[in-house]
């Protein structure tokens, strides 16, 4: 009885919940089960390598984010004061610059950004994982911020078209109040929290991408061992790379599905922890447009 | 418009200036480094009887230079990273390579790379086209769906789940819950491939389909790295905020039809959301859908954009050879800058003629939407 | 039946925003509908017409699930037989159509007499302006918004003489503000075609208005209908939503109070103006002239004095909202000249002088729409105390300054409320005491009295007489002709001219 009320429970919570809301657990929940399942099926090493992968990937995706709002945030303010005094050169050149980053293949401009670090710690310049960490991290977000640079600088174009802006000139409040708090702080916070929910999917695909391709053998000194381990970077690994590579026997044994979910857990692991997360993210985006009427 | 094109080609010439002085840069420094990595270790090459591939040879050479060296151990370390370095340099020295191809950019490597360049561009151009086909095509499906007044399967499991209970359809009711958890398996999996990064799907058919072939690329490129399924989101958010505007409103009051039913009188059609051109005669679709569609066109370039990195990880990260990136990740593990430098230039080409495509067009269909023409 | 009934709630999050028993309308009567802005009117006529957002609001229209009022017969002829003519005319034009193509399309398409309805609506413009405009994708300042609200209304007028001969008991046409962003010369047309139309075949009418100067005009131009038509206003009490109906005798004998207490009002000779603009302006590439006469021949410089008002009138579109714009240094390109109190302002005034001279120091203003100019983000008290004045507002001097507008009782519920769930005249309200509470030396007010309900326009219409009695100079800019007529006086009424 007191299951059912239980389920019953959950049912309602999950039905009337806001989708955002409903997707932030179901992200939880997911992982949680995930973990469990590994607890009892994957062997401890494994396990251990897993966790610190997992928690690397996140850990790297929230600094991204961290990242991107500072540097999109204070650029947007930069390329807004350029525009607004008329001050055509250096507004050319910054415009200029930015729009050069946005034309380069973002992950053209991240491996240029990782030859680097790799330098940097091969000269033991780099040498603690969280500041290696932090660094992948900030090399990721020079590709992304640029996005929320857009979002700053439309918010303002919105709310300079409206009255809002003059009014509050007009009442005598300082411009600098204006745009970092009444127009970005008060009535843009959710356009930044769902920009910051689809930065993290990004950096997240991104960061693995690159990491798996450096496994692949970029040259002798820019290699996936140089950098912290993350999900990527442990998907490149030959034994994952076996446990993706035995999801097409499923094609010709079909019966061979139960044990791709004990026998090859490593690689099947990375590949849903990864999928899941940028499901959820997705959908976390979602349920935030939908509220907030973005 | 002037001013786009002129930044554009502006960005060109310095991308291309840059290149061009890194491409110098790189090979000085190069040819300096394998100076001075010989000098460092010159004297002790020809150390007879000493291999300094057999890891005993190196260990022993090591302690002797802590025994004659012994108040620097610093300087003994780099010697051994010196020996170490130049040992690793003779396999990727271009110069040593033996039944290779040729070194540097020759008229004939040229003459290679344009072909890949060529399929390269094939490839993204096909992807493109079928990305922006697909991406308005899901997107006005869903908001059909969504003016359908109809939530995501798991929804409407939920509603008929948690719904009063009549007698007598129970077993119905059973058959519709898992007919629609049926739907929403299916729709998840369907997210989980459009999701996934290309090389975990390319891994997980490589072993029972041939994932070398174009089609497969191209297939990969569209429903991979979630670029389908962001894009239709987009164009969906862009037709719902048109939903919500006043000449939708007044567009019904003129008694266009608002029925959203597939088939139903009024109703849309499934094939008019697949046919090209779209048109939605005598509905409020076809106001929101203009509106949506030309709202939607500039963003082609940041897809473009994203669609690269998709075929670059595609190409590199399943060692697809014969293609342009895999030549790329060859190129830089043989230091052949000069070639890396030419691809990446392509490639930034690529992308910045499509800029310029897709700023003219949107220019002159602005244009005349601001009665200028 | 002889009348449309509805009993309809709309719930928005659990939160209740309308609940009205007995919404009634005489069917083949003009109904003008009154009340402040926001609470209700333009959304249960919507709700009736069936335009609300099922997904976003939970609607009953008679005890009927609104999916199942959607489906009746009722809700069929109405929008058959009807049509609904919306607010904000801007953004009722599909930008990427051209204008013909969206007067000749649904019910329209193949529709011979439409650019005729046009053509009479366009009175005083050549045909070959009505073509030109015709062929061109709306864009928001061309057509003007006047100019889009007349298509909008020649539509409504269409469709009233496309209706068929036999009854058609279900036919309702609903106009939302339709003399919002018109001038009185087309305001007054409308109106005499409208009318014209309903003498040679009455239908049902609900025009819904915060232009009480209709009042006067109908009363005084149409009077042979007068008995078809009732004035009825939307108020909140205590129980809820309610109409009652509206005496128009009572704003025509304020109307004639404010004309007469102005006439004592008159400051003496003498005094330094606290405002003055030279007659031309340049802005955005075109000349602003200001002149005494309404023919604009006798340019006339500017001047507000200390405790009068300055009335400001122009055609829709000509610049009065740039005009004041550009004296408030928000607009700073072109040639102008002016002097506040005594410090010269003029196209090379640096923005700095603005800054620490001018806005929210000697002079301030109060924007059209509250909905953009307010932080909807914000709450009542936070948007006052966040005030730089000069002397920061204790919450004595709060409650003293908020009881000139709100009730005591309303006012202790709406102060912490967030401004987005306020009403429209509540927003409104809160504007205009954004700028009275400043107390610079001069007050530029654009259209003070949008979406205000009678009482509330009375409010602020004393309260403005107190400020100018206090020695505060005002310089108004609005559709009320009649009120600020009344108000300024021949005198202090200027006209604005595009060269």
């Amino acid at each position: 009885m007191k299951t059912r009320t239980k389920g019953q429970a959950v049912f309602r919570f999950a039905q009337r919940s806001e989708q955002h809301v409903r997707w932030v657990c179901f992200w939880i929940a997911g992982l949680g089960l995930l973990w469990l399942w590994d607890l009892f099926f994957l062997n401890s090493p494994a396990l251990s390598l897993v966790r610190t992968a997992l928690f690397n990937s996140l850990l790297a995706g929230l600094l991204v984010v961290f990242f991107s709002m500072t540097l999109g945030w204070g650029t947007g303010l930069l390329v807004y004061s350029l525009e607004k005094r008329k001050n055509t050169l250096p507004y050319i050149v910054v415009t200029f610059v930015f729009n050069l980053i946005r034309s380069l293949p973002q992950i053209v401009g991240i491996l240029l950004g990782y030859v680097l670090l790799t330098a940097l710690i091969v000269q033991d310049i780099l040498r603690s994982p969280f500041l290696q960490l932090v660094s992948m991290s900030f090399v990721v977000s020079l590709f992304v911020f640029l996005e929320v640079m857009d979002l700053i600088r439309e918010r303002i174009a919105h709310y300079k078209q409206l009255d809002f802006f003059d009014a509050m000139l007009c009442c005598g409040i300082k411009e600098s109040r204006i745009v970092n708090v009444e127009i970005l702080r008060k009535n843009s916070l959710a356009h930044l929290v769902h920009k910051g929910v689809a930065v993290f999917g990004m950096a997240l695909f991104l960061q693995c991408s690159i990491d798996f391709i450096l496994s692949v053998g970029l040259s002798t000194e820019v290699s996936s061992t140089n950098f912290p381990a993350t999900l990527g970077s442990m998907l490149a690994r030959m034994d994952s790379k076996q446990d993706i590579l035995a999801i097409s026997m499923v094609f010709s044994d079909p019966s061979y599905v139960t044990s791709l979910f004990t026998r090859h857990l490593q690689g099947l692991n990375i590949a849903f922890a990864l999928v899941f997360t940028l499901v959820c993210a997705y959908n976390i985006a979602n349920g935030l447009v939908r509220r907030y009427h973005l | 418009m002037q001013r786009k094109i002129t930044e554009h080609i502006g960005s060109l010439a310095f991308v291309a200036i840059v290149f061009a002085v890194l491409l110098v840069l790189l090979k000085q420094r190069e040819a300096a480094d394998r100076q001075a990595r010989v000098k460092a270790v010159a004297p002790y090459l020809s150390i007879p009887g000493c291999d300094f591939g057999n890891p005993r040879d190196r260990a022993l050479f090591n302690e002797t230079l802590n025994l004659f060296r012994p108040a620097s151990p610093r300087a003994n370390d780099t010697l051994i990273s010196a020996m170490e370095s130049y040992r690793q340099s003779q396999f990727t020295d271009p110069n040593l390579k033996t039944g290779a191809g040729e070194q540097g950019l020759t008229w004939h490597v040229l003459g290679r790379l344009s072909l890949m360049y060529l399929q390269f561009v094939l490839v993204y151009g096909i992807v493109l086209a079928l990305t922006f086909y697909g991406a308005q095509s899901l997107g006005i499906y869903r908001f059909v769906r969504m003016k359908q007044g109809r939530g995501s399967y798991l929804e409407e499991f939920l509603h008929l789940v948690s719904g009063p209970k009549v007698r007598g359809r129970t077993p119905s009711r059973i058959m519709e819950a898992s007919f629609l958890l049926l739907k929403t398996f299916l729709k998840g999996a369907a997210y989980a491939i459009l999701f996934s990064p290309a090389y975990v799907i390319g891994y997980s058919f490589k072993a029972s389909f041939e994932t070398d072939s174009l089609l497969f690329m191209i297939l990969l490129g569209v429903v991979s790295n979630g670029l389908l399924v962001n894009y239709a989101n987009k164009f969906y958010t862009l037709l719902a905020t048109e939903n919500r505007k006043g000449y939708v409103e007044t567009a019904l009051v003129k008694n266009l039809s608002g029925e959203f039913f597939w088939n139903a009188p009024g109703g849309i059609a499934y094939r008019s959301i697949l046919s090209l051109p779209r048109h939605f005669p005598g509905h409020v679709l076809q106001h929101i859908y203009l509106n949506a569609r030309h709202q939607y066109f500039p963003t082609l370039k940041e897809q473009a954009s994203f669609l690269i990195t998709g075929l670059i990880i595609i190409e590199m990260a399943l060692n697809i050879q014969g293609h342009l990136c895999y030549e790329l990740l060859q190129n830089i593990l043989y230091r052949q800058y000069d070639v890396v430098l030419t691809i990446l230039f392509g490639i930034f080409l690529l992308v910045k003629v499509t800029d310029i495509l897709v700023d003219v067009r949107h220019h002159r269909e602005g244009l005349r939407y601001e009665n200028k023409n | 039946m002889d009348q449309f009934t509805f009993d309809i709630k709309i719930v928005a999050d659990g939160k209740p925003l309308v609940d009205i028993r007995d919404f009634s309308l005489q069917r083949n009567r003009v109904t003008i509908l009154l009340g402040e802005s926001g609470i209700g009117k333009s959304l249960s006529s919507r709700g009736i017409y069936g335009f609300l957002d099922r997904s976003e609001l939970t609607v009953t229209v008679n005890g009927l699930a609104y999916e199942d009022y959607l489906h009746t017969d009722q809700v069929r002829g109405i929008r058959r037989d009807g049509f609904f003519v919306f607010q904000e005319p801007s953004s009722h034009l599909n930008p990427l159509m051209t204008l013909a193509d969206q007067i000749g399309e649904g019910s329209f398409s193949g529709v011979p007499g439409m650019p005729e309805v046009l053509r009479t609506l366009w009175e005083g413009t050549s045909g070959e302006d009505l073509d030109s405009i015709l062929s061109i994708y709306p864009k928001p300042y061309r057509p003007s918004g006047g100019e889009k609200q007349r298509i909008l209304l020649a539509m409504a007028l269409e469709k009233i003489d496309m209706l068929p001969d036999s009854p058609t008991p279900e036919a309702l046409f609903v106009f939302d503000e339709p003399s919002g962003s018109l001038d009185n010369q087309y305001r007054d047309l409308f109106l005499s075609l409208l009318l014209d139309r309903y003498r040679k075949r009455p239908f049902t009418v609900l025009l819904i208005t915060h232009d009480y100067s209709m009042i006067s005009r109908i009363s005084g131009w149409h009077r042979d209908i007068m008995d078809k038509v009732q004035f009825r206003e939307l108020t909140r009490g205590e129980c809820g939503l309610a109409f009652h109906d509206f005496q128009p005798g009572t704003y025509t004998a304020w109307v004639d109070d404010l004309r007469r207490s102005a006439e004592s009002r008159r400051a003496p000779h003498g005094q330094e103006p606290l405002l003055t603009i030279e007659p031309r302006l340049e802005v955005f590439g075109r000349t602003l002239v200001i002149t005494k006469d309404p023919g604009g021949k006798i340019p006339e410089r500017l001047a507000v004095p200390p405790g009068r008002m300055v009335f400001v009138k122009a055609p829709s579109g000509t610049g009065k909202t740039t005009l004041v714009k550009r004296v408030m240094g928000l607009i700073q390109e072109g040639a102008f000249e002016a002097t506040l109190k005594g410090m010269p302002l003029t196209g090379e005034t640096p923005r700095r002088f603005w800054q620490e001279q001018v806005w929210g120091k000697r002079m301030t203003m109060v924007f059209q729409h509250a909905d953009e100019a307010l932080n909807m983000h914000s709450t009542m008290r936070k948007t006052l105390l966040g005030l730089p004045l000069r002397v920061p507002l204790t919450s004595k001097g709060l409650s003293r300054l908020i009881g000139d507008l709100f009730e005591g009782s309303e006012a202790g519920v709406l102060l912490d409320k967030n401004i987005r769930l306020l009403s429209g005249g509540q927003k409104q309200r809160l504007n205009l005491l954004r700028g009275l509470a400043l107390d610079t030396d001069v007050l530029i007010l654009d259209e003070p009295l949008n979406g205000l309900d009678f009482e509330s326009a009375t409010k602020v219409i004393s309260m403005l007489l107190r400020k100018m009695e206090a020695g505060m100079g005002l310089l108004v800019i609005s559709h009320n002709e009649e009120i600020f007529d009344a108000l300024a006086g021949a005198d202090q009424t200027y006209y604005l001219h595009a060269v």
